[in-house]
């Protein structure tokens, strides 16, 4: 789901870098807030720090999609769920910056669109469809089957979001790219979603007080 | 470790290696910018920034063998996204004797991969030749958010240690379970990334109480400066100055 360089057109590419930057600029003011002027909450700095890396870690799982092709693990609803949707964000943005310089996965112009895709859609939207879900299914159990959901959406939403800007760009005819990204990352979400509830399933069973942790 | 490449030739000493971070990172996002608007058919315009990296890459030190292949790495990925162009319009005309294309969608899917692969080879030499750590100190000098420039820093920090602790965990998986339907494998992958995460909130809380009884007080302070000298002005004019030229050359 990495845009590389080359793919966007310049209307794309710029009009997703700008709306990430605003979106990212808010985030970092909200977040600076949460730690306050004093550093009354400095502690959040190197938690959201290692948990960067702790989602880069955890998007190096591969598992088996149908038709011998593999998806990873995205993280982005997981991130959200556990610290915050704007921390979430954030995480999600340092990990593409890291993926797009360190390994050249995903491009310099598409960052703005790759960060849109997967760090709002993926990560923030995410969070607000478990938070609207979690309304209507208020049991612990029911809670499980809002972060399967939520998972899943994460996942297909982002891809939706990337046909639909390759194919702004001229790149792709959106007939096809919507259905085929739509399609193999139906797939993919299926394992977003699964492995999402299991992490949460297991925090709750082992270390519960991390659920509560202070969310920005 | 696996990941040592990343820093395996950012200590050398090279033209390339001694520019300012921030001017290196202008240079190069300003190579990439021309070549990702180059219009389809500058083919001339794409020899020449290929050369021209050529010349950076030679300049660097840099083994070229190594810069190949880590660029031609990420090719695959490129090539199943674009591989469709060729044949997602009415076919037009043959490609290679018989294979039964659409002229537009194959020049554009040649300029696509030719854009890909160039900035590709741009973005790799710049890793390769620029310390991350020099590379964060330059965000922090253009007033980059601190937040970010502090989450990259623990990132860049962090990732090797969490990555050996995830290959650890594998290999004992490995060891222990053969592999099972995809929803147990699921689960068991659900599980060490929990295991994962608990473990690397508690190493978060151990890493600020190690800053704390060093004296953090939510700031980072950097000892050495960074200089723009006259070295770095002169590189970046007359690099832009070779864009400029290869964009007015390709165009006729």
């Amino acid at each position: 789901m990495h845009i590389p360089d080359g793919f966007l057109d310049l209307k794309t590419w710029v009009s997703t870098g700008i709306i990430s930057a605003v979106i990212i600029g808010g985030a970092v003011r909200k977040v600076n807030k949460a730690i306050g002027a004093e550093g009354d909450n400095e502690k959040i700095i190197p938690v959201m720090g290692v948990m960067g890396a702790f989602v880069f870690a955890a998007q190096m799982f591969n598992f088996p999609v149908a038709g011998g092709t593999s998806g990873h693990f995205m993280g982005g609803v997981l991130a959200a769920l556990l610290l915050g949707p704007l921390t979430g964000l954030l995480i999600l943005t340092t990990v593409l910056i890291v993926q797009c310089l360190i390994f050249q996965d995903g491009g310099l112009t598409a960052l703005g669109a790759n960060i849109f895709n997967m760090g709002f859609v993926g990560s923030y939207l995410g969070y607000y469809i478990y938070k609207i879900l979690a309304i209507f299914l208020p049991g612990p159990k029911q809670k499980m089957a809002a972060i399967f959901i939520a998972g899943w959406f994460s996942i297909v939403l982002a891809a939706a979001a990337c046909a639909l800007e390759l194919a702004f760009s001229g790149t792709v005819s959106l007939k096809i790219a919507l259905p085929a990204m739509a399609g193999v990352h139906a797939l993919i979400g299926v394992g977003e979603g699964l492995i999402t509830v299991v992490v949460a399933g297991l925090i709750a069973k082992v270390r519960p007080d991390l659920l509560n942790l202070q969310k920005v | 470790m696996e990941l040592s490449y990343i820093d395996r030739y950012s200590e050398l000493d090279s033209p390339i290696h001694k520019l300012d971070p921030r001017v290196k990172t202008a240079a190069f996002f300003m190579y990439i910018l021309f070549v990702v608007t180059t219009l389809p058919g500058e083919y001339l315009a794409y020899a020449l920034f290929f050369l021209l990296m050529l010349f950076v890459i030679i300049l660097s030190k840099v083994s070229l063998l190594y810069i190949l292949k880590r660029s031609l790495a990420i090719i695959p990925f490129v090539l199943i996204i674009s591989v469709f162009l060729p044949f997602s319009a009415p076919a037009d005309r043959l490609f290679a004797g018989h294979i039964k294309v659409n002229n537009r969608g194959l020049e554009l899917f040649f300029n696509i991969v030719i854009k890909a692969w160039l900035s590709i080879i741009a973005v790799t030499i710049f890793s390769a030749t620029t310390a991350f750590p020099a590379f964060l100190k330059g965000l922090n000098a253009l007033h980059f958010p601190k937040i970010i420039v502090l989450m990259l820093s623990f990132m860049y920090r962090y990732s090797f240690v969490l990555l050996e602790e995830v290959t650890r965990i594998n290999t004992a998986r490995k060891s222990r379970s053969p592999v099972g339907n995809t929803v147990r494998q699921l689960k068991t992958v659900g599980n060490i990334i929990g295991l994962l995460f608990i473990r690397t909130y508690e190493r978060g809380e151990r890493i600020y109480q190690g800053m704390l009884s060093r004296g953090f007080n939510g700031e980072i302070n950097i000892i050495s400066k960074l200089h723009i000298g006259k070295y770095d002005c002169v590189f970046l004019t007359s690099f832009i100055l070779a864009l400029v030229i290869i964009k007015i050359k390709g165009a006729l």
